[in-house]
This record gives structure tokens, C-alpha cells and sequence, in this order.
């Protein structure tokens, strides 16, 4: 309210009738809005005629495009003007004439270009232009008609050689246009692949050597391979078989390259007294003998140490068997002795009973002998023999306490009784056999 | 007598030539240089590519990189009539250009996988200057522009017969191979070996037939010499250093493109991060269970306001 106040108070300083104002106002966001509403209707009307229309707006944009263009054109020009002079610069040229008459079309040509704007460059013809060149001859270009073939296209190539820029343009110009439905249907334009197959045969007739059979193998010294290398490689990340295609291409050439030169009388091996620099020095090669030396050394000492461990591996089996095979050794030999004795006492009952005790003693010592030697073998780890004694004296390891003490099955172990003996009486023996004299004794536990 | 002798050596000269004539003469000189911001890989691969090239003429470093076209007066100052111009771009990536000079064509490549002969320790090696055979790929023959790159290599790696310093025996091979897309460059030492012995007859006809073709009972054996490595055409153009395109390759990605993908992806697992941890401290905010966030509004039903 205060505000209203204020503006009246305003207007009626001013002069101005707030109110025309306000309708005014009013007015003019009615109209704005009818054109808002209004402009879809037009852009609908005006889409089929789009095709046509895209000529003129072409025309308007591609004004920068022209000149640069002609810049371009230009230079060009400059170039196939130099290009002429080379050309015939050049000596015993045999296409000297092709080149001159493509210089003269190509300035025919950039004349006609610059007479006529190029915007006749149509979004049709680019997108077509991709499957390849000759239906883009086809397409309207005035003056294509009458020229010739080449002429059509190195103006094709001209023509593919802006694409770039243009097609950015257009593309975008375009999108904003389409409507919703149609942005639908396009299909993301792409920059087209730039593959003339005319320039590019042209550009290598006029550098090409001449090849042939007629000509020497010895001007040019090329092997091309009977069959493409790339069908060898299964997987080019395969550094073996890759490298082993590349090789056997190489000596293919080389092969048929030392045929043809031999052939021709051309010198190639070098002989052993031809001494000159070179491609690497002898300080390179000095390094990579070196690098070789070292190589080879390495591989060497590490066969010997894989020897030497699987030398320790098999060692330790060797003991192993040895010591087994002196415990054999050491069983027969008490065996022997043994029936040794045996016999020896069988025979001793009938001969002398004293020499029998006498050799018993020698035997008896014999292996008292040995068992001393044991005990001195054994001696080594005496004191763990003196450790084992302490433990099972004081203990070592596990409980020692009720050890002795009984429990539910030694109580129930009637092992030690014997009724007889209970009711023989206390200590009381029955009939015993009397004892045998000390010979028989022996003799009985010499058969045991 | 002076006469007659000029007369004489005149006639032979002109049997000489006789077999020459009919034909154009491979007279071929090559220009080697670089752009500045060449790492010492690449100049060291350009050294190596000089050496075996004793037709080329090696000059100082280029300085610009969008004047290429100055290449083509600095070519005919020297009068060579191809320039193999290495082109070093970010201190890493190589591209090389390959041009005729006075109206072109100019193939421009992405050089990759680089070894040089001193980083390969191979045990090959070959005269200085001798003339290369060159092993071509089948795969050259099928497509123009693989035709016109074909040349080109024939111009600039193929020693003229009789260029200046070259030597006169032939015992290197370099083979240039397409696959995959790109092509593939190596170098090889011939070295004649004994013919190793089979079976006994047939190798005897052979041989029989070989020593009335002068050929001696050798076989061939290949070294490699280095350096390797593999370029990827990506345009061709019409001129020297410039005019109209007219070849491009689709599936070359600029090494530029895949570096930027590359840092892109590590950005967008970034983003993704920083994004979760966004929506988790919303989420705790909605549950109300931030101290800052706002507050959960009050349950009828919460245990705090029944038994309030």
C-alpha cells in the first residue's frame, strides 16, 4: 500500500498516468506470450520446406568457410604452380605430361571454385559420401557434369577436405532446429573417413620408381612377400611368433633379393679381407660380446648350484643307506658269532670243558669288546645318557605324584595270586625239580 | 691420340649407360632432421636410421613445429629431395613425417615402441652404408594408401644404386610388416653360412645347378642388427608439408586422448568416492543422527515421549 502510495505521489510529480503504464506492461507480456506460442506453429510449417531452406542457410554460414577456402585454394594453386616447375624440373619424367595437365585442371578447377560458391555442399551428398567416391560424382555439381573424370575427382577430394569444419557447423545448426521427434530419428552424424583412393594412386604414379620385370633388381633392391606376414601372427602381444613372422619375411626377401643379385652380377657377399666402418662400432660390439660372456657365465654358475643342491638331496640318501647297510652288517656279524658259539659249545660238551671256557671268554670278551665300543660311540652323548638317568630318578615330564598309588584296575588285578600257593601255606613250595649242575645249566641256555 | 681416346671412352660410356637409359635413375637424397624437445631415445633412433642411410643428409634440430612447411626450402637448400623429419611432441611422444619434397605426397606417423641398436645388445651388424634389401609386406600392395607409404619407404630407407657413400655389398634386410594396423619396422644382418648337409643327391643337383648360376653352396642366415620399432600411418597428405588429406586414419587415437582417459578414470573412482561419502553424511543427517544435521522430528510413539 505504502508503495502504491509512493508511486502516485511519483507519477503525479512526473506527469505520467501509472495506470497507461501498467497496461502497457500488460501488453506487451501478452504478445510475448502469444509469440511464444505462436513460434512452434511456424516451426512446423516451415519443416518440410526444410530441405530447401537448408541451401540459403548453408550459404549465409559457409560465408567464413569461402574464404578460408580461398586461402587455402591459393596456396594451393602456388603449390601446382611450383609442382610444374619440379615436374619438369625432373629429369626423363614419363608422366611429366599427366602432371602438367593436372596442374592446368586443378587451376581450371579452383577457378571454377572460386567463381561459384561451394555452399552447394549438401548434407545429403556428405552422408552418402562415406560408401565411396564415384556416387558422389553423381551428385548435382554444375560443372562436374562436362569435366573430366579426374577433374570430378580431385574436386571430390577438395570437397572431403572441408568436411571437417563444415560438418561440425552444419550438425550443430541442425540439431538445434529439429524438433524432439526428429533429433529421435537422426542418427549421430560421424566425421567421415578420409580415404581417397584417386589422390592417393595419383600422388604415388607421379613419385612411384619404375618397377617391373624389365627393370634391374639392383635399382631398387624391394622384396615385396608372397603372402601377407599379418596371416602368420595369431596374436600380435605374442613377441615369439611375431618376431619369428617378421624373420621369416625378411629372409624370404633375402633369399630371392641374393638370387636376383647373383644373378645380375652384382656383388653381395663381402669378402673376408674387406675391412670397412661399420653401422656398429667396435666398442658396441665389445659390449655386447661382453653382455653375451656375462650371460652365458651366469647360466653356467646357476647349473652348477642347481648341481650342487641336487648333489646335497641325493648325498643324503647315500648316508642313509650306509648307515642301514652297517647295521646289516653289524646283525650278521653278532649272528656269526653266535652260531659260532653254539656250535663251539655243542663240540666243547664232548672235547675239553677248558678250552671251552676259554674260548668263551674270548668270545664273551670279544663282545664286551664291542659293547665298550659302543659305549664309547655312545659316549659322545653322555651327557644327555646322564640327563635321561636324572630324569627318570627325580622326573621329568608328566605327573609324579600317586604314581604308585592303586587305582580300579590294579586293585582288581589278581594277576600275582595263585590259589595253590595260598593253600600250600605261606612260602611253602611244592615239589620242585632239584637243580641240574652248572654244565647242563649252560648247556641248556646255549639251546635257549 | 687424345682424340681417340676421347672418341673410345665415349663409346663405351654410351654402352655403359645403354641399360640405364631407358629407365629413370633412382637418384634419391634424404634430409634427416628433428624438432627440438627430442628425448635422447629418439635422437639416438635418428643417429641410427643416419648411419644406415648414406644417401641422407643430417641437420640441426628444426625449430617449429607449425611451420613445417619452412622443411621443404630447407630440403632443397640441401638438395634432397625427401625429408624424414622426426617430430618430438611433450618430450615423449614421437610423430614422423615422411615427405617427398617438392609437391609431395607427405605421410605423417606415430612412432611407438622404440629401441635403439645400442639398447637391444643384438649381435648383428653390417657395413656402414651398404645397400639394405627391403622386405615389403604383402599387405602393402592391397591398399593406396599402404601403396604410397610403400614408396615412400622405398624412397627414403632405400640406398640409391651408386649414392655416394654407400658400400658395395649387400648384407642387411629390412623388413617392414603391417599388422594390426600398424607397421612394423626391422633390420636384419645376412650372414652366409655352410650349407648344412641332408640328403645326399637332391642337394648335389642343386648344387650342380647353383655353381653354373655362380652361386656357392651357402645358405642364409639372419641377425638382428636393431633398432625395432613400429609406426602408425595417420594422415597422408596430397603436397609436401601441406595441401589437401587424402588419407586419414580412423583408428589412430592420439596418445594425447588415451593419456586423458586414462587420468579421467582415475578422477571419476574419485568422484564416485567423494559422492558416497556426500550421500552417507546426508543419509545420517535425514536419520538425525549428526549432531549439525537437523533433527528428526519427535515420534509420537518414541519411548522418551510416552513415558514423558
Amino acid at each position: 500500500m505504502a508503495k502504491s502510495r509512493l508511486l502516485s505521489a511519483l507519477a503525479a510529480e512526473k506527469g505520467v498516468d501509472v495506470k497507461k503504464v501498467l497496461q502497457k506492461r500488460k501488453q506487451k507480456e501478452t504478445s510475448r506470450r502469444k509469440r511464444r506460442e505462436g513460434l512452434p506453429d511456424t516451426r512446423n510449417l516451415k519443416k518440410p520446406q526444410q530441405k530447401k531452406k537448408a541451401q540459403p542457410e548453408a550459404e549465409l554460414e559457409s560465408d567464413d568457410d569461402d574464404e578460408d577456402w580461398e586461402e587455402e585454394e591459393d596456396s594451393d594453386s602456388d603449390n601446382d604452380m611450383s609442382g610444374l616447375i619440379d615436374d619438369e624440373a625432373e629429369e626423363g619424367d614419363s608422366d611429366e605430361e599427366e602432371s602438367d595437365e593436372e596442374g592446368k585442371l586443378d587451376l581450371a578447377k579452383f577457378e571454377h571454385d572460386e567463381s561459384s560458391s561451394e555452399s552447394e555442399v549438401e548434407m545429403e551428398a556428405k552422408i552418402e559420401r562415406p560408401k565411396k567416391g564415384r556416387q558422389a560424382t553423381d551428385l548435382p555439381k554444375p560443372k562436374a557434369d562436362k569435366s573430366q573424370l579426374r577433374k570430378a575427382a580431385a574436386a571430390q577430394s577438395d570437397s572431403e577436405d572441408s568436411d571437417p569444419e563444415e560438418d561440425s557447423d552444419i550438425d550443430l545448426e541442425d540439431l538445434e532446429d529439429l524438433s524432439d521427434a526428429e533429433r529421435e530419428d537422426l542418427v549421430p552424424h560421424t566425421r567421415t573417413t578420409i580415404n581417397n583412393h584417386t589422390a592417393l594412386l595419383a600422388a604415388l604414379s607421379r613419385i612411384a620408381l619404375p618397377q617391373g620385370p624389365s627393370v634391374p633388381f639392383a635399382t631398387h633392391q624391394s622384396v615385396v612377400s608372397s603372402k601377407p606376414t599379418a596371416e602368420a601372427i595369431e596374436d600380435i602381444q605374442d613377441d615369439l611368433q611375431r618376431e619369428l613372422a617378421f624373420y621369416a619375411q625378411a629372409l624370404e626377401a633375402a633369399k630371392l633379393g641374393r638370387a636376383k643379385l647373383l644373378k645380375e652380377g652384382v656383388p653381395f657377399t663381402r669378402p673376408n679381407d674387406y675391412f670397412a666402418e661399420m653401422v656398429k662400432n667396435d666398442g658396441q660390439m665389445e659390449k655386447v660380446k661382453a653382455r653375451l660372456v656375462e650371460e652365458a657365465t651366469n647360466k653356467k654358475a646357476a647349473a652348477e648350484a642347481r648341481k650342487q643342491r641336487d648333489l646335497k638331496k641325493f648325498g643324503k640318501q647315500v648316508q642313509v643307506a650306509k648307515e642301514q647297510e652297517r647295521a646289516k652288517a653289524k646283525r650278521e656279524t653278532l649272528e656269526k658269532i653266535k652260531t659260532l658259539k653254539r656250535k663251539r659249545s655243542e663240540s666243547g660238551a664232548a672235547a675239553g670243558e677248558r678250552e671251552a671256557i676259554d674260548f668263551d671268554v674270548a668270545v664273551e670278551d670279544e663282545i664286551k669288546g664291542a659293547d665298550k665300543k659302543r659305549a664309547g660311540a655312545g659316549k659322545r652323548d653322555g651327557p644327555a645318557a646322564k640327563r635321561h638317568k636324572k630324569d627318570s630318578k627325580f622326573g621329568f615330564g608328566g605327573k609324579k605324584r600317586h604314581a604308585k598309588s592303586n587305582d580300579a584296575v590294579s586293585a582288581g588285578d589278581l594277576g600275582g595270586f595263585s590259589v595253590k600257593r595260598m593253600k600250600a601255606g605261606g612260602g611253602g613250595k611244592g615239589k620242585t625239580t632239584p637243580r641240574l649242575g652248572k654244565n647242563k645249566r649252560k648247556a641248556a641256555a646255549g639251546k635257549r | 691420340m687424345a682424340a681417340v681416346y676421347k672418341s673410345l671412352s665415349k663409346a663405351t660410356g654410351q654402352k655403359g649407360d645403354a641399360p640405364a637409359e631407358g629407365i629413370k635413375r633412382n637418384k634419391q637424397r634424404v634430409l634427416i632432421l628433428s624438432s627440438r624437445g627430442v628425448t635422447f631415445r629418439h635422437r639416438h633412433l635418428l643417429n641410427d636410421l643416419a648411419s644406415m642411410m648414406p644417401h641422407s643428409k643430417k641437420d640441426a634440430k628444426f625449430d617449429s613445429k607449425s611451420k613445417l612447411y619452412q622443411l621443404c626450402e630447407l630440403a632443397d637448400l640441401y638438395n634432397c629431395n625427401n625429408v624424414f623429419f622426426f617430430e618430438a611432441r611433450k618430450g615423449k611422444d614421437l610423430y614422423v613425417w615422411l615427405s617427398k619434397v617438392p609437391n609431395g605426397p607427405t605421410v605423417k606417423m606415430h612412432l611407438q615402441n622404440l629401441h635403439t641398436t645400442e639398447e637391444l645388445h643384438f649381435t648383428g651388424n653390417c657395413l656402414k652404408g651398404s645397400r639394405p634389401i627391403l622386405s615389403f609386406d604383402a599387405t602393402f600392395e592391397t591398399q593406396p594408401h599402404l601403396k604410397v607409404i610403400k614408396e615412400l619407404f622405398l624412397h627414403t630407407f632405400g640406398v640409391p644404386q651408386g649414392a655416394r657413400k654407400s658400400k658395395p655389398f649387400i648384407d642387411h634386410v629390412m623388413a617392414f610388416t603391417v599388422a594390426d594396423g600398424k607397421i612394423w619396422v626391422r633390420n636384419y644382418q645376412i650372414s652366409e653360412v655352410e650349407k648344412t648337409e641332408k640328403a645326399g643327391e637332391e642337394e648335389e643337383k642343386s648344387s650342380k645347378a647353383k655353381s653354373k648360376l655362380g652361386l656357392k653352396d651357402t645358405d642364409i642366415n639372419l641377425v638382428e642388427i636393431g633398432p625395432r620399432f613400429v609406426l602408425t600411418p595417420i594422415i597422408i597428405q596430397e603436397g609436401s608439408f601441406g595441401g589437401p588429406i587424402i588419407y586419414e586414419n580412423r583408428q589412430f587415437v592420439s596418445p594425447n586422448q588415451v593419456r586423458s582417459e586414462l587420468r579421467k578414470s582415475k578422477a571419476g573412482r574419485h568422484n564416485a568416492r567423494a559422492e558416497k561419502q556426500l550421500e552417507r553424511v546426508v543419509k545420517k543427517g535425514d536419520l538425525g543422527l549428526r549432531s549439525s544435521g537437523p533433527r528428526k522430528a519427535p515420534d509420537a510413539l518414541d519411548t522418551k515421549q510416552v513415558f514423558a
